[in-house]
């Protein structure tokens, strides 16, 4: 899942001072799981919004929506339909990046502006708690890891590690709360009884397939015609 | 579900009915009416008694309540005490009944029904049909109205007022009353068939069975529904020093408590059954002994004993057993083991019959005592007459003969409108089930608040009550230990669901799931409110106080205000229903009251219920300050909601410090005491604090 974090709401606000009718969207899928961009937040938001411009006796329209994804068409289509319909000035995403993105696409001459913080694809660690798992490199190496990811998980995106800063398990980026994922690798080898696998040093990788390699794609032979 | 003309949820065919209204037999909408009763309603739940139940007074005393045996609150502590409920809001509704009564109804057919008796049955019958449209004529051969309810039970238990409210109620519909009439003696049966499209016999059970045994006509010896009718009519039978009653039914059991209060020194009560196996209610047999009835157990009667021809005292056989295998009476008893008891006068309580005298010569077919009867259409053999009450069922309750005079009702329409017979479907009523062990396990124990009846050495020396009603502190406490079964969360929009699983994990009762999308069981669900409040879809809701309609209630109040006239600081509080002792917060507030006193209050049923959404919604509608006030520590009825509600108040104090706003504008407080008591202070203080300066806590 892709989590995101709330934007501090006076960036989000400055975003908005020159708007009179604002839209605020949230997103029903990951950022409503991850509890930043559902139903709920939209209306904090909204409410935030109306309460902070009001106080400096500014009125808005502050009108609010929220759709099932923000990375389909079908979605989005009934918000686009809206803002013409409505006059819109300007929109407010609590959807990931993604769906930001999708939205400015097609929005014509409408801005459209960020209400959160896209961090990662992420786990559920515990109530109300993400952490990061995949770095979508594009190029998946965890066969070797233990299902494990370097990439996404090692602070220095070591693909050899640990590097000195591992200690009692724990990195030295953040020795409280990220835990050294050598030492994850490690130990679930061992479990699976194939230590020896770390003898086989990973080959530099290469990042083509990541953002590297230019703007990606993913397409479906049975569903679309590739070029 | 689907909401009635009066606003209660009417559980549609296939779905389940809480317990205690499966249990009722007329389905009275409990939850409802304790529901309003907690919010300090009370003129919606009479609404809601009356819906079901023409006989609410008579009810709120004397009902043996099946409701409560099935309560799904005994799984937990004690049952919800709702007849004790019921009484409180008849006799707080007094001179709304009256003003809620309906014009006489207009007879709208040329079709006319006799009904024969105007006990709780046959009066049933004859208000529904009167509303109806039916021309109805009652006939009744007392010189009351209500049937056994006047002319058996004792006032120390029904007072005749309580019972009047009721009747008056009936016969404001216009039906007509003919009482001082006995069909068979003052009209002939054949008169009334003449006379009429349908007659619906509803005599009852109105004489007692007597014993076969030796000296049974023996001066001092009273059969018991002749002595409770001389009772009632305040014709005080002469009892000697000593009377025994026969009998170890209810019955019997008023008998001996109605003989005490007449002066004898000394009243017994033998019966064929073991302690154990008394068909008397519990409660009753207590109140009977607490009253100095000494109850003899396992004794049948042999033979009452006389000298010159007044009885000198009763002479008993052991009784082995009263039923046999398949649970049928068949007494039998061991002639070796007697007992004599001297006594100056006996009451049989065996059970009563039915008196069909005035069928004699009538094509209606009697089998013995026993009036022949469908049960599944209330038809007799003869075309067009039709029974209810106890002359159909044998023995029974009020309220199930209440239940049986509807059905009556509607089966007389159904023929007087086609002339065929209405077979009423069997219906099987599913209610939800007991509430699991494992929800109960979570669940807080409170205490059934309880009354003092009249010390006994005080109750005997009269007929008068001598159960206190309710005081509304003690109802309110009362209407809010109801676990509200089957009104709880549901997804309201299930296509928001995220399933994001937040539900499931906050539920301190373990009751949601997330199986793609979340649902909530209808059984187990306690109605905290919780998911509905961190759900970030906003995609659950709760039947019971539905959050839309409490936000909407406050919309709508902070609409009606001129917000410039609105005494400053303007606080609107969070306040937990449950903290009220009386209706004087739970009443709304007039556009005035608010603006005079700054202070707008919402009331919750418990303010963990209160999403962040609603926590900032407030300063958006102009509130200068926002309160929440709680229960006393630990008063709350849910687990864990003190730890949320504050982690989610946290949260909203740094959002409005980021808004602006001031998070020390937000305030959660703890009440002292009852709302009543503490909220006044806890809103003048909490308006008087300058926030600028004020520190966060
Ligand atoms: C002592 C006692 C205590 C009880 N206590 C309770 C209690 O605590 N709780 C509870 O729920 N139930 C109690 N009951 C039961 C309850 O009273 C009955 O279930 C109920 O009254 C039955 O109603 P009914 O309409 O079938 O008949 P009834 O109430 O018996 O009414 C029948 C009416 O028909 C009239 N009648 C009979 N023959 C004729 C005729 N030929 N012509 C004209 N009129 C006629 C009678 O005078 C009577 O008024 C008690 C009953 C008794 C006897
Ligand atoms: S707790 Fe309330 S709704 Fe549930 S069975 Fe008892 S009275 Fe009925
Ligand atoms: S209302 Fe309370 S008890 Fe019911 S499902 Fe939601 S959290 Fe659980």
């Amino acid at each position: 899942m892709i989590v995101a974090d709330p934007k501090p709401f006076l960036q989000v606000k400055g975003y908005l001072e020159d708007f009179g009718k604002i839209l605020v969207v949230g997103c029903g899928t990951c950022t409503t799981v991850c509890l930043s961009g559902g139903e709920a937040e939209v209306q904090i938001l909204a409410s935030g919004l109306r309460i902070a411009f009001g106080k400096e006796g500014r009125q808005k329209t502050i009108l609010e929506d929220c759709i099932q994804r923000h990375c389909d068409l079908e979605f989005v289509t009934p918000i686009l339909s809206r803002v013409e319909a409505e006059g819109v000035d300007a929109v407010v995403s609590l959807a990931c990046g993604v769906g930001v993105n999708f939205l400015a696409d097609r929005l014509g001459n409408v801005p459209i502006y960020p209400g959160l913080n896209t961090t990662f694809y992420g786990a559920n660690a515990q109530q109300g708690l993400w952490t990061e798992m995949c770095a979508g490199c594009g190029s998946c190496i965890v066969a070797h890891t233990g299902g494990i990811c370097p990439v996404a998980r090692c602070s220095k995106h070591l693909l050899n590690g640990p590097c000195g800063g591992s200690e009692k398990g724990k990195c030295e980026v953040d020795p409280k709360n990220i835990e050294c994922v050598w030492q994850l690798i490690y130990d679930r080898l061992k479990r699976l009884g194939r230590l020896d696998d770390l003898r086989n040093l990973l080959p530099p990788k290469d990042w083509s397939t990541a953002s590297d390699g230019g703007v990606r794609r993913s397409a479906r032979e049975q569903l679309y015609d590739v070029k | 579900m689907e909401k009635s003309s009066s606003g209660s949820f009417k559980v549609m065919a296939g779905e389940a009915l809480a317990t205690c209204s499966a249990a009722c037999p007329v389905h009275t909408d409990t939850r409802e009416y304790v529901a309003r009763v907690s919010r300090g309603d009370y003129e919606g739940a009479l609404d809601i008694l009356l819906e079901v139940n023409p006989f609410p007074s008579v009810c709120g005393r004397i009902c043996h309540h099946p409701c409560e045996s099935r309560c799904r609150r005994t799984g937990i502590d004690e049952a919800v005490s709702l007849r004790m409920i019921k009484r409180f809001i008849v006799e707080n509704t007094r001179a709304y009944r009256i003003a809620r009564r309906k014009k006489a109804m207009r007879v709208k057919s040329d079709k006319a029904a006799a009904i024969i008796g105007a006990g709780p049955s046959g009066l049933t019958a004859a208000m529904d049909l009167a509303l109806r449209g039916y021309r109805v004529k009652v006939y009744e051969k007392d010189t009351k109205l209500g049937g056994m309810l006047a002319h058996a039970i004792p006032r120390y238990r029904l007072p005749p007022d309580a019972l009047a409210q009721d009747i008056e109620d009936i016969l404001a519909t216009g039906i007509e009353v003919h009482m001082g009439c006995s069909v068979g003696v003052d009209i002939s049966f054949e008169q009334l068939k003449k006379e009429n499209d349908a007659i619906l016999i509803a005599v009852g059970l109105a004489e007692s069975h007597s014993l076969p045994i030796p000296g049974t006509g023996s001066q001092g010896v009273f059969l018991g529904v002749t002595f409770l009718w001389d009772v009632a009519n305040g014709l005080c039978p002469q009892l000697g020093k000593r009377t025994l009653v026969i009998g170890g039914g209810n019955v019997a059991i008023d008998i001996a408590r109605a003989a005490k209060r007449l002066g004898p020194e000394k009243v017994y009560l033998a019966c064929l059954e073991s302690r154990e196996e008394m068909p008397a209610w519990k409660w009753e047999i207590a109140e009977a002994e607490e009253e100095g009835i000494e109850i003899l157990n396992s004794w049948g009667p042999k033979a009452i004993l006389e000298k010159e021809g007044a009885v000198a005292g009763i002479e008993f056989r052991r009784c082995g057993s009263v039923f046999d295998a398949q649970r049928r009476f068949s007494p039998t008893y061991d002639e070796s083991v007697t007992n004599t008891v001297e006594v100056d006068s006996v009451i049989v309580g065996i059970g009563q019959k039915a008196n069909l005298d005035f069928l004699i010569g009538s094509p209606v077919s009697v089998n013995g005592a026993r009036l022949t009867c469908d049960r599944e259409s209330m038809a007799t053999s003869e075309p067009g007459v039709f029974a209810c009450g106890e002359v159909m069922t044998g023995p029974g309750s009020a309220i199930q003969a209440v239940g049986t005079g509807h059905e009556a009702a509607r089966v007389i329409a159904h023929y007087l409108e086609t002339g065929k017979i209405l077979k009423l479907a069997n219906k099987k009523v599913i209610d939800i089930g007991e509430l699991p062990a494992a929800t109960a396990a979570e669940a807080r124990r409170f205490d059934r608040v309880c009354v003092d009846l009249t010390a006994p050495a005080e109750r005997v020396k009269d007929f008068s009550p001598i159960e206190p009603v309710y005081t509304e502190e003690e109802a309110l406490s009362e209407s809010r230990r109801c676990l509200a079964c089957a009104t709880g969360a549901h997804l309201q929009f299930p296509n928001h669901c995220a399933g994001c699983l937040t539900c499931m994990r906050i539920c301190p009762f373990g009751v949601a799931q997330v199986r793609r999308t979340a649902f909530m069981p209808v059984q187990q669900c306690q109605t905290c409110g919780l998911c509905a409040a961190e759900c970030p879809a906003f995609a659950i809701d709760v039947l019971r106080f539905p959050t839309g309609a409490m936000k909407k209630a406050m919309v709508d109040s902070v609409a009606g205000l001129d917000l410039e006239k609105v005494a400053r600081p303007f606080l609107i509080s969070y306040c937990c229903v449950n903290g009220t002792t009386s209706r004087k917060y739970l009443k709304d507030q007039s556009a005035e009251e608010i603006m005079e006193s700054g202070v707008l209050r919402v009331l919750v049923p418990c303010v963990g219920r209160l999403s962040v959404a609603d926590l900032v919604s407030p300063f958006e509608l102009g509130a200068d300050k926002v309160a929440v006030v709680s229960c006393p520590e630990d008063g709350c009825f849910y687990p864990r909601v003190e730890d949320w509600l504050s982690r989610r108040i946290n949260r909203t104090q740094k959002y409005l410090d980021e808004i602006g706003v001031g998070k020390d504008k937000l305030q959660l407080f703890r009440m002292e005491g009852s709302g009543d008591e503490s909220w006044a202070r806890i809103w003048a203080g909490f308006r008087a604090v300058n926030i600028e300066t004020a520190v966060g806590k």
